[in-house]
């Protein structure tokens, strides 16, 4: 292995987003018949790594090279014609064209202009087989399951012959004997001199099929190395082992106040029989890989999605809450995750959107009363220190800011239950520790907050108790001291860890 | 050559034929219209009668190809009524000119190839929604065509008005090979772009799909037609009129979505497009035979397309419940 020149590598790449580093100065280097791994939690810069690799972006700095030559301005056109073929998670297809067309799009052979039917389906069947598609080649994409269009995803990198396949979670909709059939396939192509990077949270996985490993964290390389022997705990340390840091507030333990939630065999979307409690005073954290099921199971608490269970009580309420009307009158409120789209109306002023769920309330004889909206304003951007002119839009404020703002909202209407969907993702350290010293601050004053984070330092730090999902099921409990980084990525990916008691 | 049951012998045809697939219902309803019409009106089936109705019908069936090319690619337009329009003020301004109505056909075709690949150049490289760069481009064209011919008027030869729209069914030969014309179309690659554009164009763009390069394409196609469907009526009228196209906006709407064509991108097929079109025209002359006054015929023609759009969603809830 030595003696060959790796087909794709990038040195000291680094990359950010609006100022936010997301890659620092990663290295990694794809060879001629290796199976390589890329690990990292959510936002460890995966995807944005191999976006630069594929030529979807550009990076800051660093170098790209492919053949050992430095290309400066790759783009995907290039990164195609040298060979590098990409399976993302988000899939390429047209439900209306059929399986042929959909592999052979933007390469199909063509004859006198035309698309040459009979290659095109002679070279597709020869792919298809490859991946174990049994289907009809003329059936439409459309009507097939998702595992089978993730199938077709694949066999369509495979029509242009790649030399450097990269697969990002290929096999999170795939059913065992389809993964198994990828398995096989990647180990076939990695012989035949095929490159490939290989994403997955499947470490099982990663560590039957990979041969070398590169670990992400924070956007930069912890580990470059063999897979032969490291375990699976090495890796899920390797991916989380970071300073602690003192961002967050001291942890003081609830003083377990009135049961606010109870719920048995819950199921809403994805979610498939949870069972559930919280008290008063608790922060209860909400964690897994992205996807879950775990923002289902806030809304089909919050009555924003149909959702059943054998037995609940929610907020002295004998049932499940049917509607959002039900959940607020109930005293349950939800702060989106998307602020930009669900949680605040960007063109209106920061008051406006501040007195939103109020306005009902603060009526006087059928009109709006001017001068309690304005001191409720006041009130609560002292309360969450929104700075400045409150008559700006709130397209104007920071991330974060804009986050107090839809946060703050609901306060008037003095929620029992506050449901939070990652409100720190996208928010800078600073005010990420105002929201986190708010958060405590609530639980003191005897609400009920339930967190779902894509950050697990805040489940580790904030959370008196983190309950991870995995597949729409909790797969995992943990007490405070029993909720280490390590213990609750490791749930997330299906690791039984000691001490974890599902 | 050794193929698995999965490959098909005639890949294209056996995809072709797939595509029927949830118009066989749409098929059916106008095959009942299509009936009742021959049953009060058994002219229908004479050689003349059945010229007449495919006159009726071709102009609405380019218009409703028009606009479903400009849906699928997840465009729309609202211009098609003024550009028919202006397809037959300059038939009838040009073919009383030098170059006669070859040069006229010309010009029409021009016409419509430019203005639809101007507003697909703004649409696709300046990304400017299509709803509204069209709203635009309806009152731009609508002024020029009263500029040209401010009041009906113009030439157009009589021997073309008797070849298109005599007693011989012309229009619907031309429809037959327009028809063909698409089905070659989609065999391209740039044909299965317009789908994988529509629906999914962040995929077709990675999927090395020229995207920008389609979407100026389907437009001017999509004005290619549109000005056509002028050129025919104006050979119908025997003159240019500025406005006389102004209907055939919503109408094209109308049969795209009658056709199963969705308004978002991707989904739906040209030939239901057609069929769509075809029962928005025997629906109007079976309402006109069954003596409904013009007002309720517009109220049932809403009330018919709300139908056909609701049941097929209704249905496939039902299903899932």
């Amino acid at each position: 292995m030595d003696v060959t020149m790796p087909l794709v590598e990038a040195r000291g790449v680094s990359k950010g987003f609006f100022g936010n580093p997301v890659l620092k100065a990663v290295d990694i280097a794809l060879y001629p018949g290796r199976v390589h791994a890329l690990l990292g939690e959510n936002g460890a810069g995966k995807s944005t790594l191999i976006n630069l690799l594929s030529g979807a972006l550009r990076p800051d700095g660093g170098t790209i090279l492919m053949d050992g030559r430095p290309v400066t301005k790759l783009t995907p056109q290039g990164a195609r014609a040298a060979g590098v073929a990409v399976v993302q998670q988000e899939l390429s297809l047209a439900a209306e064209l059929s399986i042929a067309e959909n592999i052979g799009l933007g390469a199909t052979p063509r004859r006198f202009g035309l698309i040459d039917y009979r290659a095109l389906r002679d070279r597709a069947a020869a792919v298809s087989a490859l991946v174990g598609l049994t289907e009809p080649l003329d059936m439409p994409v459309g009507d097939l399951p998702l595992g089978r269009r993730q199938m077709v995803e694949i066999a369509k990198a495979l029509f242009r012959r790649p030399r450097v396949l990269i697969l990002d979670e290929p096999t999170s909709s795939l059913s065992a004997h389809e993964a198994g059939v990828l398995s096989g396939l990647v180990r076939t192509l990695a012989a035949g001199g095929v490159a490939v990077l290989y994403i997955s949270h499947r470490l099982n996985e990663v560590q039957a099929l990979c041969d070398h490993v590169t670990v992400l964290k924070d956007g930069m390389v912890t580990a470059d190395r063999s897979l032969a022997d490291v375990s699976a705990e090495g890796l899920v340390r390797l991916m989380v082992g970071r300073d602690p840091g003192d961002a967050f507030p001291a942890f003081a333990p609830a003083t377990a106040g009135e049961e606010l939630i109870r719920v048995d065999g819950f199921s809403a979307g994805a979610v498939r029989d949870v069972t559930f409690s919280a008290r008063a005073g608790e922060i209860i954290g909400i964690g897994g890989l992205i996807g879950q099921g775990q923002e289902d199971f806030l809304l089909g608490l919050y009555g924003a999605i149909p959702a059943t269970a054998s037995k609940a009580e929610i907020c002295g309420v004998g049932h499940l809450l049917a509607s959002v009307a039900a959940a607020t009158a109930a005293g349950l409120a939800y702060v989106p995750a998307d602020r930009k789209k669900e949680g605040l109306v960007l063109t209106h002023a920061i008051s406006a959107n501040l007195l939103l769920p109020s306005l009902g309330r603060l009526m006087r004889r059928g009109l709006r009363d001017r001068t309690g909206e304005a001191s409720l304003v006041a009130d609560l951007a002292r309360q969450f220190s929104i700075r400045g002119d409150t008559d700006r839009f709130v397209q104007a404020l920071s991330g974060g800011n804009q986050q107090k703002v839809a946060l703050a909202k609901w306060l008037p209407l003095a929620p029992r239950v506050l449901l939070l969907n990652d409100p720190t993702r996208g928010v800078d350290v600073g005010t990420k520790r105002e929201i986190y010293l708010m958060l405590r601050a609530f639980a003191d004053a005897g609400k009920l907050i339930v967190l779902l984070s894509s950050d697990t330092p805040e489940l580790v730090h904030l959370c008196d108790r983190v309950v991870v999902f995995r597949q729409g099921r909790v797969v995992a409990t943990l007490a405070h001291d029993k909720a280490s980084e390590e213990a609750i990525v490791g749930a997330a990916m299906g690791l039984g860890i000691e001490g974890v008691a599902a | 050559m050794n193929l698995s049951p999965s490959s098909p012998r005639w890949l294209y045809l056996a995809i072709q034929r797939r595509r029927n697939r949830g118009l066989n219902g749409l098929y059916l309803v106008v095959a009942a219209f299509l009936i009742v019409y021959a049953i009060l009106f058994p002219g229908l089936l004479s050689i003349g009668g059945f010229s007449k109705f495919s006159q009726n019908w071709f102009p609405l069936a380019l218009v409703t190809m028009a606009q479903a090319l400009l849906m699928l690619n997840g465009g729309i337009s609202l211009a098609i009524g003024p550009l028919v329009s202006l397809g037959a003020v300059v038939a009838a301004i040009s073919m009383g000119g030098p170059a006669g109505a070859f040069g006229g056909f010309v010009a029409v075709v021009v016409a419509g190839l430019v203005i639809g690949a101007l507003t697909g150049l703004i649409v696709a490289y300046m990304r400017l929604p299509a709803i509204i760069v069209t709203l635009a481009g309806s009152f731009i064209i609508t002024g020029v065509a009263l500029l040209l011919l401010p009041r009906p008027g113009g030439y157009i030869p009589d021997w073309l008005s008797q070849a298109l729209a005599g007693h011989q069914p012309t229009a619907f030969a031309l429809l037959v090979v327009i028809l063909i014309a698409w089905k070659l179309f989609l065999a391209t690659p740039t044909g299965i772009g317009l789908y994988a554009v529509g629906d999914n164009p962040v995929g077709a763009f990675r999927s090395g799909v020229p995207v920008e390069r389609i979407r100026v394409v389907s437009f001017a196609i999509s004005g290619l037609l549109t000005a056509l469907a002028g050129l025919f009526v104006a050979a119908q009228t025997g003159s240019g009129d500025p406005v006389i196209g102004t209907s055939f906006t919503l109408n094209s709407m109308a049969g795209a979505v009658l056709g199963g064509v969705g308004f978002l991108g991707g989904k739906g097929t040209m030939r239901g497009a057609i069929a769509g079109s075809l029962l928005l025209s025997v629906m109007i002359n079976v309402m006109f035979f069954l003596g409904f006054p013009p007002v309720a015929q517009y109220v049932a023609q809403g009330v018919i397309i709300v139908g056909a759009v609701a049941i097929p969603v209704f249905a496939s809830r039902w299903r899932k419940a």
